[in-house]
């Protein structure tokens, strides 16, 4: 059903295609200017160059490596929800709240109505997708974990407020499908916080793409992802994108039990370790995954955002998954 | 009825000034290789500080260590003990954190009542207040873990492994002089059934707290279907949480309590501050009820869940709320 949605969109894709999940190390230089840029000592123009370079970086290093489906590596963001609330009227910045281990974001606080008032993210998808002829995924932050990422002081409660959210998140994969963008990515990892909000979420999620000309992805991880399983499957999209790597073993029984009905974008390399998976593991990764789905749903990528590695370290995961996604084509 | 203030258990380890930032760049530094451990004890021990201190001034009449050296709430005593590996992040109930979760891959052996008895003596010797070592309790520790080591795929077995490995770390911090020692057991109200298997773990920790009062605190959901059968548990302080249901200080304030309360009634997981006399009615109409001399009023939830300015701001309304009670001191 998907690849008829793919084909309908004029994208042909290989066997396995392989993607990243949005973010991308980002080189020293850009982080040593976003300091900077605190500290007055650079313009908000010479950061945007600099953002430009390590954008056209990763778009240039994704096409060598042999990437079918790209993203623009997310170099002039922070952090998945700050990145949009920075921008959105009613979001207040708030200060730093640890996420795990040494990793630190700005949690933004809901002062006010939430509302949509230009493009924040076209602008970032044309510069990449004008560099490939391959497609370059939009991504976005979904509605619910916009919600739950942030503190309320404003909507009564947390239905209304992922609700709000589900209205801004349209009005901007609308701009991307206007500005021509057929792939777009809205993220959920936060959907498996709470099990009883998963009606509301997937209503969410339904207000944000019915009826929208695109190939929808979403992508969940690290949560109690077998506690949504199959209810998940109704979420409005067209391709699910999971960590894997080391939770196979308990989640695949449950898509024998219950047939995945989505295409799923496979996680095949831990996103959090330094170690770089050799070719043999993720092939053997990606075998376990076709015992149980079928070959033409499975995409291939690491199980998270690779921004916490060094850039040697990400490019070295991303190779290792082309490679063993061209061995399986091969057989 | 005397009423305490303290803090739930964890602070934030991080501010918007250079100097609470110490700990993360320290950290960065050392994962770079360009740090040593020592220099991340320093930096950790300087947050440590930094914590007491804040709670101290907010008013705080018990204070804990904010749990700055915890990478999280499971795997830093679980990555201790021999028997378990630690792995890959999980989240951590609804919250936005992420734990690194345990592996029992063979028999869990204690650490002896030395992994967690130098932070409380860094904090007790640092401190202008009493300071109330918080521990994760067996079950939720458990709960946590998966299991690859065959005994353990029994969950009792599991949950009294860490309890032993629990017992001597009670021990120790009490012979030490922790007067209230906090036990975490947030899994409870999400397995309700496992209630059984923490008691029994609770009964044989309890022989193990010497002098020392041990508040088994419950966050992370609505404690209210529980209610009357955590007041039947072994503990000299139930905590709970009145966060997530608004009708659950009302069954308290029905039924009573036969134990003291540690009163989670400021919400330790949203920055929007509480109205201090309309929690201070609540309270003095709970405390009426409770049978005892002490109770305590906390926060909901560690509070590193917050940025620091807030978590600051929850402190000091704790202050106000106290304040504004019918004399309760």
């Amino acid at each position: 059903m998907s690849r008829e949605r793919l084909k309908e969109l004029c994208l042909e894709l290989p066997l396995f295609p392989v993607t990243s999940v949005g973010s991308f190390p980002k080189p020293d230089y850009l982080t040593q200017a976003r300091a900077d840029l605190q500290k007055g000592k650079i313009t908000a123009a010479e950061l945007r160059a600099l953002e430009e370079k390590a954008t056209a970086f990763w778009i240039e290093k994704q096409e060598e490596l042999g990437v079918d489906v790209l993203v623009d590596g997310e170099q002039y963001r922070g952090d998945m929800v700050a990145y949009f609330a920075e921008v959105l009227p009613g979001f207040q910045e708030g200060g730093l709240v640890r996420s795990y281990g040494n990793r630190y974001y700005r949690k933004p606080i809901i002062v006010g109505a939430v509302k949509w008032e230009k493009p924040i993210t076209v602008d970032w998808w044309r510069f990449a997708q004008e560099r490939t002829d391959r497609p370059v995924k939009g991504m976005l932050t979904g509605p619910y974990t916009l919600m739950d990422w942030s503190f309320n002081e404003h909507y009564p409660d947390r239905k209304a407020t992922c609700l709000a959210m589900a209205q801004v998140v349209r009005k901007e994969v609308e701009a991307l499908i206007e500005a021509g963008c057929k792939i777009v990515q809205i993220d959920e990892p936060a959907i498996s916080t709470r099990v009883e909000e998963l009606p509301f979420a997937l209503e969410a999620m339904q207000q944000v793409t019915t009826g929208l000309p695109a190939y929808f992805v979403t992508h969940i991880c690290y949560g109690a992802f077998e506690h949504v399983y199959p209810k998940v499957l109704e979420l409005a999209v067209n391709n699910i994108d999971l960590d894997m790597s080391a939770t196979a073993g308990r989640r695949l029984p449950l898509m024998q039990k219950d047939p995945f009905t989505k295409d799923i974008s496979y996680g095949v390399v831990d996103s959090h370790s330094h170690l770089i998976e050799d070719v043999e593991t993720v092939k053997t990764r990606l075998a376990q995954a076709l015992t149980v789905l079928p070959k033409e749903k499975v995409w291939l990528d690491p199980d998270c955002g690779l921004k916490t590695r060094t850039v040697e370290e990400a490019l070295g995961k991303l190779r290792v998954i082309v490679e063993a996604a061209k061995a399986a084509r091969a057989q | 009825m005397k009423l305490l203030l303290t803090n739930a258990g964890s602070y934030p380890r991080i501010g918007e000034t250079p100097e609470l930032q110490l700990l993360r760049r320290t950290q960065a530094a050392l994962d770079r290789k360009e740090a040593t451990p020592e220099a991340l004890q320093a930096a950790e021990g300087a947050l440590v500080k930094a914590a007491l201190k804040e709670q101290a001034e907010a008013g705080l009449d018990l204070v804990t260590d904010g749990q700055v050296r915890w990478g999280d709430p499971i795997s830093h005593f679980a990555g201790k003990l021999a028997g378990i590996e630690i792995s890959a992040l999980l989240r951590y109930f609804d919250t936005n954190f992420y734990f690194r979760q345990p592996v029992a891959k063979g028999e869990i052996k204690a650490a002896n009542g030395r992994a967690l008895l130098a932070e409380y003596e860094f904090a007790k010797s640092n401190s202008a207040k009493p300071v109330k070592p918080v521990l994760t309790g067996p079950l939720t520790l458990a709960r946590h873990t998966l299991v690859e080591h065959e005994p353990y795929k029994q969950l009792e077995a599991l949950v009294r492994a860490y309890a032993q490995a629990l017992a001597p770390e009670l021990e120790a911090l009490a012979h030490a002089g922790a007067e209230v020692i906090q036990l975490d057991e947030p899994a409870i109200l999400r397995q309700q059934t496992d209630f059984p298997i923490l008691q029994r773990a609770l009964q044989m920790l309890v022989k193990h707290k010497g002098k020392a009062k041990l508040a088994l605190c419950v966050y992370f959901g609505d404690p209210q279907p529980l209610y009357e059968r955590l007041q039947q548990l072994p503990v000299d302080i139930l905590g709970l949480d009145f966060t997530y249901n608004p009708k659950f200080a009302e069954r308290v304030i029905s039924l009573g309590s036969q134990k003291p309360l540690a009163l989670g009634l400021v919400d330790g997981r949203n920055t929007r501050l509480e109205d201090p006399a309309a929690v201070a009615h609540t309270l003095d109409r709970i405390l009426l009820r409770v049978k005892g001399d002490t109770c305590y009023l906390n926060p909901s939830c560690g509070l590193e869940y917050l940025p620091r300015d807030r978590a600051l701001a929850k402190l000091k309304l704790l202050a106000q709320i106290r304040a504004q009670t019918k004399g309760h001191k």
